[in-house]
């Protein structure tokens, strides 16, 4: 740790005081932004896309399971992972205490990824998590999370001779090598059913995804903050792997 | 709620992408403000604080198990949002808290204890922590001045003639509010180095973190009036 101030109280209560005032802003500009989001115009969704889940195949209207507004995470769990990425999983622990009060207000929380439901369905296990997790190969595809290995090659170009150690350590842990952990991406899809339409009305993936890994939103407010140097996300792993 | 237009996947793309560089303005500010909170000036922590806890007395140090920083949420219970003698934790509190055990072994593995206090002996607060399925550290601070030391509860004179609350003066205030007080250990001094109050608790709240990219957003007239405990649902 390096030199931190001691401090008075009253000097802390000066400097916080002025924090508060860009917290303030901060917080309301969040809300700015989340009207600019409901703002968006809403994308049908035109194909018929098949989900497997562990109570059998559904369409995307059925995953909404009674209410109107679908969430999903796109899961890192290819076919060829013999498990789930640490980081997806990491944001996955957060879904399952939050489903009461997500259904309070209508919406539906779910998961996706391109490996099959079987492999799916044992990690979850494995994990201890109740929420549907449905296999798609294809919806992921069509969404930009799962890409053809030419295409994971010429992404990752030249970060392939030297890959950092985030995109090696989750390789390792998911039992792949880089291009087929990044055959896989990570984001967040939103959708809402209004009659017989579904519309897309929201997505985002890089940190875009970082309001789903509530421990950041913690570190922040701690004194040494998300304290990663150099590598973001290499120390998490799996909730039973620490 | 906006009224809604459908369009094409390039409108949405167009917008989506004007909307994803203000995201990215904004997620830089918060970026700074948690470098600035890095920045604050630590205080030592002068007093004795002793808590009830599963494992007997603790002191403040204590608490940290062994970790260089402790958080600890100030969970208000036996007053509150919807409490009675059946449901003796406030409402709101238990919401912030039902997102704690899912950060904890990753908060853990990183240094870091998270735990909640609130002033009732501990013999209340377990069978209500066993009733919502948490297993989070819930310390008794009981006959300690540490909730009110850390700007959470309230004694009769400040309820009537005023208080800071949230670091600005309150004419008159609850017994008790929400809040989280931030400490650091190091060379066996226990440091204060933040607090945040009211919606600064929003931040806790993953929940809201998805209301605010669902379609609906929060989809509430009045906010907090939908709140329940969430074996309260009945759904």
């Amino acid at each position: 740790m390096t030199g931190h101030r001691i401090g008075t109280r009253e000097e802390w209560q000066a400097e916080r005081d002025e924090l508060l005032k860009e917290e303030k802003e901060l917080t309301r500009r969040n809300d700015e932004l989340t009207m600019k989001r409901q703002a968006l115009p809403r994308v049908p969704v035109e194909k018929d896309y098949r989900f497997e889940t562990e109570a059998g195949a559904r369409s995307l209207a059925e995953l909404f399971d009674g209410r109107s507004q679908l969430l999903i995470y796109h899961f890192m769990f290819g076919p060829d992972y013999d498990a789930g990425c640490p980081t997806c999983s990491s944001i996955a622990d957060t879904i399952d205490p939050q489903v009461p009060h997500l259904r309070a207000r209508d919406a539906t929380m779910i998961c996706v990824s391109s490996a099959p439901i079987e492999k799916l369905a044992a990690f979850k296990r494995r994990m201890g998590w109740r929420f549907e997790w449905a296999s798609a190969p294809e919806f992921n595809a069509d969404f930009g999370f799962s890409l053809p290995e030419l295409q994971v090659r010429e992404n990752l170009g030249p970060v392939l001779e030297n890959p950092p150690p985030g995109l090696t350590q989750n390789a390792e842990a998911t039992g792949t090598d880089p291009v087929g952990y990044a055959s896989q991406g990570f984001g967040f899809t939103a959708f809402v059913s209004d009659g017989d339409a579904i519309y897309q009305t929201y997505s985002t993936t890089g940190r875009g995804v970082e309001f789903l890994m509530g421990y950041y939103e913690i570190l922040d407010r701690t004194a040494k903050g998300r304290d990663e140097g150099d590598a973001p996300q290499t120390w998490i792993r799996r909730h039973d792997e620490y | 709620m906006p009224n809604h237009t459908a369009g094409t996947r390039d409108q949405w793309l167009a917008a989506r992408k004007e909307l994803l560089e203000a995201e990215k303005e904004h997620m830089r500010q918060g970026d700074e403000l948690a470098r600035q909170r890095r920045e604050l000036p630590w205080v030592p922590v002068e007093r004795e604080y002793v808590f009830e806890t599963d494992e007997g007395e603790k002191t403040l140090a204590e608490l940290f198990d062994g970790r260089s920083q402790l958080l600890v949420y100030h969970f208000m219970f036996g007053f509150g949002y919807r409490v009675n003698r059946e449901n003796p934790g406030c409402t709101g509190c238990s919401f912030v808290a039902d997102h704690f055990d899912s950060a904890i072994p990753h908060l853990n593995g990183h240094e870091v204890t998270l735990v909640a206090e609130s002033i009732a002996p501990l013999e209340e607060l377990q069978p209500y922590r066993r009733r919502m399925g948490w297993s989070f550290p819930w310390v008794s601070s009981v006959g300690s001045d540490f909730k009110y030391d850390f700007g959470a509860a309230f004694t009769e004179e400040q309820q009537n003639g005023g208080a800071e609350y949230n670091f600005r003066h309150v004419d008159s205030v609850a017994p008790q509010r929400e809040g989280l007080s931030a400490f650091a250990l190091e060379d066996g001094v226990v440091n204060h180095t933040y607090s945040t109050y009211a919606r600064g608790v929003e931040q806790f709240m993953g929940t809201f973190g998805l209301f605010d990219v669902a379609p609906l957003g929060r989809n509430e007239k009045v906010p907090s009036e939908w709140w329940q405990r969430h074996d309260e649902y009945g759904s």
